[in-house]
Order: structure tokens, then sequence, then C-alpha cells
């Protein structure tokens, strides 16, 4: 315990000399604004920013990078509720409920619970990874092909019950998800799938495209359609408070906490573990809710249990990288370049050897969460009053954006041209009901899937048993025959119901 | 789960056997993709011993889809549901339009161009487009975008025409 | 650049109507006049960007103009490497190659849009990065000797870890299995990152892989290193034997990040660019980060353009009877 104070009393003064905390300031700042912008996610906007850093000391550029990261996050959330952009695969289920809420008017309490969430979640996991970083590494390493293959399926499961409408309509947007993830290379022999010669689909469709497509996109074409002009003004006029009410908080409080302790612990596991935290966040919070009826609808919960478990998870996932070297996601990777470009090899032996860039760093999460919070809860005001731009005006600025960026994740044309296919594809959805929620989660998880099963048959020899012989996979795998079954049962008692309603029309 | 469809059931007025139009058409849509991409993928190697090819995985969801959407046409076509929703064609139209024109015209006309005429592209996808408003929007935005992105952000863009640059 | 664009908006006209035959030697005796764009086909942080970026870094103040480096990922680097080869000769787009794009890329991709030999102007060897061969830290063979007839003994048994078809890990592994004569399961990562965490988590037995990567787990005791791949031992590493040393001199394999042009690009300014890396190359500042990375820094002979066309052709002869058979 002596050891953990002066530890984070040695992080704390790292983090706070002036130009550390300047440097955390800017990057959260900056992470805030490039990642509000429709059509820049996390992983985009840290990649396009990493190289301002270069320039820096190592430490205050880490500092800054994370202040990059967790202002990206924070600003992917806010194009979530406000225009139905989810920024990466994290934000999709926050933009379920939040861009509900806007719609009816309460963008500014949806906006300032997730970052009343998130602070709260950013608090929790910095203690976690000071306290207990070092042990849970163990999760991480125990977690094989098998034990990654169940997680997701589990997470498969998590994506039928967040559905609203037909469950065999959600799990058909899900197998249709699968399907296109499969475009591109195959990662065991390289052969070229359904990618047709098209150079720009040999490494598969990019989530930033399809995620634009056909939220971004197909969002804006709908709301072109006549008739939907009174809707939208019916949303200006309604705008209520900006601030989260009493009962709000006390609806929500229960549901960050859990948001934060699935978020946490998923957020250790390498490779999709933080991808998974926010839809389980949020299937939970429905499942044990009274009125589950409300998740789809803007239910508050809804927004804060997965913005806590995202913000959580992406605390944690600091964690292998900082007790063994090793990047657990695409933007962890980015770290350990800028790392590497500093001449700080990430490995089990920089805590040793450089406690300051460590405890450093975990204070400067703290410290970067608060100033999230500082700077994003006065910005509600602002952004809510962006809603009241004419949508004339604001749909061509979204598909500008939205093109620019596209266009800068790869600096190819293609992509920009798929995610508007994709838009036509997701207002075609729209127009049959489909959500197209469950296809891009199914998109996302799908390599993830495809990869670990073959991994986990090649390792095993073709042993279809290793799923079930291994205990944390087997438990695992009972999750989710368990939620299945929760999530099928009433669907099926409710088609009698139906019948009878329908029968007294 | 399917408690509350955010369409209320609207009976069938054009035909008497298909009971849910909309469920029944977008079934049969899934058929096709799932039919397209069993055709795509046929080239691909299946299972080879006890480890997956390359072809395995993608076949299986294909089924999978084919299966699924079968059953969501046949649920349109036994049990009461929405009718087809009107599409319109000038809001899809107008800002397809504007992506394809970014996408052809950003690497040579750069992004000055490209940006203000998209916009003016996007902005015909609706009737309550007022031009003189939206000029002065479009030019706003392309200078701050021509500010922001190559210049804050540091991103590769080219600004204007590549005739003019070499 | 804008700057630049607009002042000569007037005068580009005259150059295009018929001053091409000497707009090239005048170009060269200026060049370079503009900020030069450097391709790197892989990810920004990656280790073929992260040689690039303290390369080029040096190479910008001897040049006097800025380089920007435009990250530009995909299908194992080739994607970018195809855009580089259809870029204006002017010396003003130049791509940071590695092993992958401009050797292993001819037999894994038949469909390959570009030749190395045939469609770039190589320009200098930036660095070499070693390749070990590593095993999991409870794998039973202790030395190489041990190890060889270990994986020949268990070759139904054993599993192989790699970063991807055509990675550098998959690629130097598949020579290791050659030289030794094995088809031991290959089990695919995406990215080092996730093969490195299997070795170390015990899932996989052993791997080829860059030294960057490796030398903080080997040090750290996560992993163990049986050999490593290059005619001598590396400062980083002082302990781990050569692979001549251990007795499977057969299997030699580094690494090594090269700069090229589009074909075509005159050779004065191809002298003006291999005249910056080499200066570079000789800086302290420079060089202690390369060997901090565990790079081997070319010697003067080796970095000349010739010497890069030769290592070129040498490479693409090596890797095409290993690859082709898997591909």
């Amino acid at each position: 315990m002596a050891d953990l104070f002066s530890n984070l009393a040695l992080g704390f003064g790292v983090a706070l000399t002036p130009i550390n905390l300047l440097l955390c300031l800017v990057g959260a700042l900056v992470g805030t604004l490039v990642g509000v912008l429709p059509g820049i996610g996390t992983i985009a906007t840290v990649a396009m920013l990493l190289p301002i850093t270069f320039g820096l000391p190592p430490v205050g550029a880490l500092i800054m990078l994370a202040g990059i990261y967790y202002g990206a996050q924070y600003g992917g959330s806010t194009t979530s509720i406000l225009v139905n952009i989810p920024g990466e695969a994290g934000s999709v289920v926050t933009a379920l409920d939040g861009f509900q809420m806007a719609k009816q008017g309460r963008a500014g309490p949806a906006l300032a619970i997730a970052a009343i969430g998130s602070f709260f979640a950013g608090c929790v996991a910095t203690v976690l990874i000071a306290v207990l970083g070092a042990p849970l590494t163990k999760l991480a390493l125990a977690f094989g092909p098998a034990e990654y293959f169940s997680l997701m399926v589990l997470g498969l499961i998590f994506a039928v019950v967040l559905a609203k409408g037909s469950v065999l309509k959600a799990i058909a947007m899900i197998v249709f998800g699968l399907l296109l993830s499969m475009v591109g290379s195959d990662i065991e022999t390289g052969a070229s799938r359904m990618a047709f010669n098209i150079p720009e689909l040999a490494d598969g469709l990019g989530f930033a495209t399809v995620a634009m497509g056909l939220f971004g996109f197909a969002e804006i074409i709908r709301n072109l359609d006549a008739g939907s002009e009174s809707d939208r003004e019916l949303v200006q006029q309604k705008v209520t408070g900006l601030m989260p009410t009493a009962k709000d908080l006390r609806d929500s409080a229960p549901a960050i906490m859990r948001g934060t302790v699935l978020g946490s612990i998923l957020g250790i596991l390498p490779g999709g573990g933080a991808v998974i935290a926010s839809f389980a966040a949020y299937t939970l919070e429905k499942k044990i809710s009274k009125h589950p009826e409300r998740f789809g609808r803007g239910a508050i919960q809804g927004v804060a249990a997965p913005e806590s478990a995202n913000n959580a998870a992406a605390q944690t996932s600091f964690i292998p990288l900082l007790t063994l070297g090793i990047p657990p996601n695409a933007v962890m990777a980015l770290m350990v370049g800028a790392m590497t470009i500093h001449g700080i090899v990430p490995g089990p032996q920089v805590m040793q050897k450089q406690p300051e860039l460590v405890w450093g760093m975990i204070a400067s999460m703290w410290v970067g969460n608060l100033m999230l919070l500082v700077i994003n809860l006065p910005l509600v005001g602002i952004w809510v009053r962006l809603l009241r731009v004419p949508y004339r005006l604001m749909f061509p600025c979204i598909v500008i954006f939205c093109a620019i960026g596209i266009y800068s994740v790869n600096n190819a044309p293609v992509d920009v041209v798929l995610a508007g296919a994709f838009g036509l594809v997701g207002y075609w959805l729209i127009k049959h009901d489909f959500e197209p929620a469950p296809l891009l989660l199914g998109m996302v998880l799908g390599p993830l899937m495809e990869e670990n099963l073959r991994r986990a048959l090649l390792i095993s020899r073709g042993d279809w048993s290793v799923f079930l012989t291994r205990p944390l996979s087997a438990v695992l795998m009972a999750i989710a025959a368990f939620l299945l079954v929760l999530a099928i049962l009433p669907s099926l008692r409710k088609k009698r119901d139906e019948v009878f309603v329908e029968s007294e029309n | 789960m399917s408690d509350t469809p955010s369409h209320a059931p609207v009976k069938s007025v054009r035909s008497s056997r298909i009971r849910g139009p909309q469920d029944f058409v977008g079934g049969l849509a899934l058929v096709a993709i799932a039919l397209f991409a069993l055709w795509a993928s046929s080239d691909l190697q299946g299972m080879r011993g006890f480890s997956f090819g390359a072809g395995t995985a993608p076949r299986m969801f294909a089924f999978l889809l084919l299966f699924l959407g079968a059953a969501v046409s046949l649920i349109g076509l036994l049990t009461d549901g929405p009718g087809l929703s009107t599409f319109h064609w000038r809001g899809p139209f107008f800002v397809s339009v504007a992506i394809l024109a970014f996408a052809v015209a950003i690497r040579p006309l750069g992004l000055v161009i490209t940006a203000f005429a998209c916009f003016l592209i996007a902005a015909l996808g609706t009737p309550e487009t007022r031009w003189k408003e939206t000029m002065i929007v479009g030019a706003c935005l392309t200078l701050g975008c021509s500010l922001l992105f190559p210049y804050a952000l540091g991103l590769p863009l080219q600004m204007f025409p590549r005739f003019m640059i070499q | 650049m804008n700057l630049y664009g607009r002042s000569l908006a007037g005068g580009c006209l005259a150059i295009l109507a018929g001053l091409g035959a000497l707009a090239v030697p005048a170009q060269a005796q200026t060049y370079p006049t503009r900020s030069i764009t450097m391709i790197v086909p892989f990810a920004a942080g990656g280790p073929t960007d992260v040689i690039a970026r303290i390369v080029t870094g040096h190479m910008a103040q001897t040049l006097g103009q800025t380089i920007v480096i435009e990250n530009v990922v995909g299908a194992g680097g080739t994607t970018a490497t195809t855009r580089a080869s259809r870029a204006p000769n002017d010396g003003y787009t130049l791509i940071t190659g590695h092993m992958g794009t401009h050797a292993a890329s001819v037999p894994l991709y038949p469909n390959l849009a570009y030749h190395p030999e045939k469609n770039f102007e190589p320009v200098g060897l930036l660095a070499g990065t070693p390749i070990l061969i590593l095993g999991r830290k409870d794998f039973p063979p202790k030395d190489l000797k041990e190890f060889i007839a270990y994986v020949k003994a268990n070759e139904s048994k054993v599993n192989a870890a790699h970063a991807g078809v055509g990675s550098v890990s998959n690629v130097s592994c598949e020579l290791l299995n050659s030289v030794l004569g094995i088809k031991p399961v290959g089990v695919p990562f995406n990215g080092t990152g996730p093969a490195m965490n299997a070795l170390v988590g015990g899932q996989v037995d052993y791997m080829c892989d860059q030294i960057v990567n490796a030398v903080p787990q080997i040090n750290g005791g996560a992993i163990k290193a049986y050999a490593i791949a290059t005619p001598e031992r590396n400062p980083s590493l002082p302990d781990v034997p050569t692979t001549i040393e251990a007795g499977l001199p057969a299997f030699q394999a580094q690494a090594w990040n090269a700069i090229f042009a589009p074909k075509g690009t005159p050779a004065p300014i191809v002298a003006t660019l291999n005249a910056a890396i080499s200066k570079a190359l000789d800086d302290e500042n420079v060089k202690k980060r390369l060997l901090e990375l565990g790079s081997v820094i070319p010697g003067p002979k080796d970095r000349t353009p010739e010497a890069l066309a030769e290592l070129v052709k040498n490479e693409i002869a090596k890797w095409t009877p290993v690859l082709k058979p898997a591909g």
C-alpha cells in the first residue's frame, strides 16, 4: 500500500508539472474537437494527431497522446448523440438511445450524463490500473483463441438482445454484418475473398466506411424525405433542460456503476474486449431494467451504461501495454509507435526502468478525465445550440465532413464511394425496418470470431471440444447460451399476445 | 421483443395474399444478397482436413443468411405486417451524386473546389434550400475545412487543382 | 506548397507547353524546391514507419525542404507501393519499401500491379532489422540444436505463430521451415502484437520475429530467443548466438528498409537523395536511435543505389522458391 501511494505521488508529481498539465489540456481539447467532427473516429483522430507529438519530450508526448485518445472518445460520443454518427464500434450503442434522447429534446442531459459517466468510470479505472494493473495482466494472458471465440459468440448474443424490434430480423442483420466482414484477404491463406480485384477492398471494408454510410449518410437521406421536416422543427422547439434532472441522475447512477465494472474487466482483454464492453453494459441494463421497452427509445440508462463501460475499457486497455508492452488494440499500437519513436521500448520492464513515465501517464489519465469533464459540461450548451441550425444547412455540412473524414483515413476515393453506397443500403434497411446497429456489430466481431475459431481449431487439430473443455471458454459459452434463451423466450411468448391485440383491431 | 413495431401495422391493399409486404420484400432482398455472396465466394477453397479454408466461413454465413432471409419473407407472407413505405428519389439522388463527385474530384481538383461544389450539389437534395444563404454557408465551410484539415491537422490533402501546382 | 502553387500558377502553362526536355536538368540543379512526400506503406508507429521518420527527419535538414510522411496501409504494403509506382517520377514522391513490398511480394502476390525492379529506381538502403527465432518460455528445447531436433521430431505437434500472410514474421518463418525441411501448423495472427501476446501466453510454441518487438520480452524472461539470423551478434542481445554459431548457417534473414523512387526519376535527383541518406546514417543521433531499435546500419559500400538494386535482385531470388509453393 505504501508503495502504491509513493508511486501515485511520483505520478502526480510528473503529471502536475505546468508543462504536462498544459499538454494534457491541449491533447484533450484537440482530441475532443477533432473527434467531434462527424466522419472521424477515435483511431483516425489518434493516427492523424500522432505526428504532432513527435517533437515533444517522451512523457509529455505520451500524456498528450493519451489526452487526445480520451478526448476523441468524448467527441465521438457527442456525434453519436447529436447526429447519430458513431465514430467507433463502442459508440454504436450510445447512438441507439442517445440520438433518441436528442430527438426528444433531451440532447443536453444525454451529453451531460455521458460526460459524467465517463468521468466516474475514468476515476475508477485509474485506481484499478494503479492497484491491480500487474495481477490483472494474467487475465489477458489466460485468454487464448478458444476463449476469444467464446467471448465473440457472447458478444453476438449481446447484439441480438440490444435489438428493439424483431429478434429474427436482428439475427439476419448480424449475419449480414458477418458476411460483409468476410470481404478482404483470408487470414490464413491470404486468398482474396469477395473483393472483386478492387485493391481498396483487399483488406476488407473499413469500419468508418460502413458506419458513416449506414448511420451518417442513411440518416441524412431519410431526414430529407418529405414530411420529416415537421419532425425536425419539433425537435428544435422541444429542447428542454441542458443538465440532467435529479431523477435522471438517480436513474443513471446504478447504470454507471455497473457499466464501469463491466468495462474495466473487459477492457483488459486484448483484441476485442473493449469493443464488447459497451454493448455488454447496454444488454445488462436492458435485461435487469423494469422497463426494457424504453431502451432504444431514449432511456438515459442506455447512454450512461455504455458510455461508462466504454471509457473504463479505454483506460484499462492500457494495462497490457504498460505491464506487458503488448498493444491490445489499434490505438494502443499507435501508442507503442509513439513510444518507439521517442526511444522507449515498451515491455515488461518499463514499469521498473521508467516509473516516472508509467506512473506519470496513469496520473495524467485521471487529470485528463477531470479536464474533459470541465471542458465538456460547458460545451453541452454549444452542441445543443448547433441542433438549432436549420437542417437544410446542416446536412450538406455533415456530408462534406463525412466525405473528408472517410477520405483521409486511407487517402482513398473508393472508400468515399463505398460509404455512399452503404448510405443507400442503410436507407433501404430503415425503410424495411431492419436495424443497422446489429449489422455493424456483426461486422466488427466477424473477423475476430472467425480468426479465433480457426486459430483454436488449428491449435487443437480440429477438436471442437476445446470450447467446452477449457474452463474460461466454457463459462463464457454457458453465459451465451443462457442469454440466448432469455432473449428468445419472451419473444415467443409475446407473439401470442400480439395475435390477440391485432384481432381486436 | 416485437412488442412495439415502429410503424403502425397497415393492412395491405394491393394483395390479399402477401400480408406483410415490408418483411416479404426485405427477406427476399436478403436472400438475393446471400445468393450473390455464395456466387462471389464460389471460387474459394473449402475445408482442408481439420482446418477451415478461405471459403468455409463466407459460405457458412451466406447459407445462414439465405435461411434467415427466407424465414423473414415467409413471416411477411403469412402474418400481417406493415406495407411498403414510399421511397423518395430527390434526397438519395443528390446526396449520392455529391458523395460520388467528391470521390472523383478530390484528387485532381483539390479540396477547395471539391468541397464547395459538393456542398452545393448536396444542398439540391431538399426543396427548402435558399440559395443565397447556402452559398454563404458553403463558402464558410470550404474556408474552414481548408484551414482545419491541411494546416491545423497536417493531413496530406491537396488544396488546389493539380495543374496549378505542377 | 500553396504559396509555391500560387506563384507558379501563371508560369506553369509555359512549362507544360514545351520545356519538358529542359525541365529535367533545370529541376535537378535546384532540387528540391518544394516539400517531398514520403509514402510509408505501413501504419504510423510500426518498425518501418519509425525508421523512415528517424532518417527522413535528418534528410529534411540536409535537403532544406520538409518531407511529409503519408502512411498508406493495406494488402501487406502493396497498395501503397502500387500507388508509388504510378506517381510522377520527379523526385517529389518517394516510398520507404521493405523486404516484403520490394521482394517477397513478387512470389506472394501473383497479380501484383508493379515489379520492384522494373517500376522503381533504388535510392538507398536505410537499415536492416535482424530476425530472431523465438520460443515460448516453457518450450522444452534449451538451445538451437535441441530446438531443431525437437521440432523435427514433433513436426505434427508444434505450432508456429506468425503475424499474417506476407508479414516479415510469416515469410521468415517459411524460410526457417524450408531450411529445416518441416511443415508445422502455422497459426496466423493479425499483426505482431497479438502474435507476441500468444507466444508470451504460451498458446503457441515458436515464431520468428523482428528484433524490435522481441528484445523487451526476452530481457523480461517472458519468452526465449534461440538464435539471431545475422552474421554477427546484436549489441542489444549480446547473449543470443547467431544461427552460424548455433549450427543453422543456412537461415539468414533481415527485414531491410530502403527508399525507392518511381522508375525514370532523374539520376542527379537520386544521387542528391542518396547523399542525404548517407549523411543521415552518419549522424550520431540518428545512429544511436537506430541502434536502440536493434537495427543494423549499412556500411558505406552497401549504401549506393547500385548496392540496393543488387540486394533487391538477390532477395527476390531468395524468397521466390521459399514462398512460391506456399502461396
